[in-house]
């Protein structure tokens, strides 16, 4: 059977500041999907429960990567929020060595909250938790088709603040901004700029639909002090550049090259991926 | 193949004061013995605590969430069988978050939650110009939460309300001559216009044109004279929040026009 491949797959460390984004992009989700308050709000708190989970548990204390994958099903969302470090058994016994009557609520929390719940040993060490989430006005997408579209920067970026890997692009239009101006605020952005991220996450997922080599978008992002770095991928050869160009507002120049200071075109085999540079100078 | 583990919940609390507990629910449940279920409440306090504190982000205050949660553990404490083998926590944690959820949504989510979030917005839309005329620039998300006290999420996430509020009591249907008015509409007075938009004009040349006047000249501010949306928001007289929710809605627009004239064109 082939492998599902999820409509949102994003990729972080197990830092407990990661578990907003992840709620970030959640609330993002939810305004997309038209999902409500009231389940929006048990989707993130049982997230958030899966999330802590591995920020504390899953590598001893320790860094490592925390995945969150999201299928949009017919009436129902189907979460996997996954790590690779120690099996969950290793960390059941833990938790109870803790020997505090609320160590482990999170479980119940998530089984409370969650329609079904599943836990799985992935492959090669690391326990991943399946929620699902029955929701009746959503409608089943399109999962992603490509596998590569998944490891887009598998290599490329040492260590990048959170990797995105979204399909249908549409999708990402509530998602990406919300995103990045969660990361810009990281970044120490004063909220000038972050509302500029907001205008260029806009401007990416809306012009990005000619230039993609598929119907999924992959967006990678570093930040530094006063500085985020999106790159873009995976873009058809020679349309990094056109993606910039259909930004073109009326004689008043390029949104895209307005909002960044800088702009980058790397080849990755057959496809482009743009890296735009945005900084909060003041 | 992926052996599939799914780990009880018993599992997870059967060890350290189990006995106690077992003892303390045979003397509360079959003896009635008042000071058993006092020592069970302090005992499972920490968890129901512990519950509370994830719906804090709500705009309930912590104290009221709480004495919600307390109740549904007194419940739980009443309502368990220790016969059927279940640990209690994996028993009352259900139970506590019932009774958090089913009072949210009796009397909450629907109308104390939005209220306090756009109340918190309004809050920090108002830092964010006292914060700005004290420094000369617009602040980050950090100094806004020392400053309101809040955490950096719920400021983040009041920043994303104001736009969506704003936006929503733009967007709402308003039939002509109902009388209402939002107060943006009042701001700006150029909500008809806008309107118009849908209706493309084909002899138009430039799609800026459907755009008001006044967004117009926002746009120009922003990507011609490249003056940051706390300056164009000082110059036109509103909150940068607004200048940025404007800019997002115009650019929009232009990028739905565009599309409409192409896909014309074709």
């Amino acid at each position: 059977m082939p492998e599902l491949l999820p409509n949102v797959r994003l990729q972080l460390a197990n830092t407990p500041e990661n578990v907003v984004l992840v709620r970030e992009m959640f609330s993002g989700l939810a305004e997309g999907l038209g999902v409500g308050e009231s389940d929006l709000n048990d989707i993130r708190t049982a997230v958030t429960e899966a999330c802590n989970n591995i920020v504390l548990h899953a590598y001893s204390g320790g860094p490592g990567p925390m995945e969150v994958d999201v299928h949009v099903a017919s009436q129902s969302l189907k979460i996997f929020v996954r790590d690779h470090g120690r099996g969950i058994r290793a960390r059941a016994e833990q938790e109870i060595d803790a020997d505090d009557c609320s160590a482990g609520i999170g479980l119940h929390v998530i089984q409370t909250l969650a329609h079904d719940v599943e836990f799985q040993a992935v492959g090669g060490g690391g326990t991943e938790v399946c929620m699902e989430f029955v929701l009746p006005g959503v409608s089943a997408l399109e999962p992603c088709s490509d596998k590569q579209a998944l490891s887009s920067f598998a290599s490329s970026q040492p260590s990048p603040a959170a990797i995105l890997s979204i399909s249908p692009v549409g999708l990402a239009r509530t998602v990406l901004p919300r995103l990045v101006s969660a990361l810009a605020a990281r970044a120490h952005f004063s909220t000038d700029r972050i509302s500029d991220t907001q205008l260029l996450a806009d401007a990416l997922v809306a012009h990005a639909d000619g230039a993609l080599s598929g119907d999924h978008l992959s967006v990678c992002v570093n930040v530094e002090p006063r500085e985020i770095e999106l790159h873009i991928a995976p873009l058809m050869a020679g349309r990094a550049r056109r993606l910039i160009g259909d930004s073109e507002l009326d004689g008043m120049g390029r949104v895209i090259e307005k909002l960044t200071n800088r702009r980058r075109v790397t080849k990755v085999g057959a496809h482009e991926t743009l890296t735009l540079g945005l900084v909060d100078s003041r | 193949m992926v052996s599939a583990t799914t780990t009880t919940p018993s599992l997870r609390f059967d060890r350290g004061a189990t006995e106690n507990v077992t003892e303390l629910f045979a003397r509360w449940q079959d003896q009635g013995d008042p000071a058993a279920r006092e020592e069970l409440v302090r005992r499972f306090m920490p968890l129901t605590r512990s519950l509370a504190r994830r719906y804090d982000r709500s705009s309930e205050p912590f104290e009221d969430l709480l004495q919600v949660a307390s109740m549904g553990l007194l419940k739980a404490l009443d309502r368990f069988d220790a016969e059927r083998g279940h640990s209690f926590p994996s028993f009352a944690v259900p139970t506590i978050l019932g009774e958090m959820r089913r009072y949210f949504r009796d009397c909450g989510w629907s109308v104390h939650v939005p209220r306090g979030d756009q109340e918190r917005a309004l809050k920090v839309r108002n830092a964010q110009e006292t914060l700005t005329n004290e420094h000369g620039r617009a602040p980050t998300v950090n100094q806004l939460a020392v400053y309101l006290e809040l955490g950096i999420e719920q400021v983040i996430d009041a920043l994303q309300a104001t736009e969506a509020y704003e936006t929503k009591s733009l967007d709402a249907p308003r039939p002509r001559g109902d009388g209402e008015t939002t107060t943006y509409g009042d701001s700006m007075g150029q909500e008809d216009e806008r309107y118009e938009l849908v209706e493309l004009d084909a002899t138009i040349v430039s799609a800026l044109e459907h755009v008001p006047a006044r967004e117009r000249a926002m746009l120009h501010m922003r990507f011609v004279e490249e003056l940051t949306q706390t300056e164009i928001a000082a110059r036109v007289g509103i909150s940068q929040m607004q200048v940025s929710r404007l800019l997002r809605r115009s650019l929009d627009q232009l990028r739905a026009l565009t599309r409409d004239t192409a896909s014309e064109v074709c």
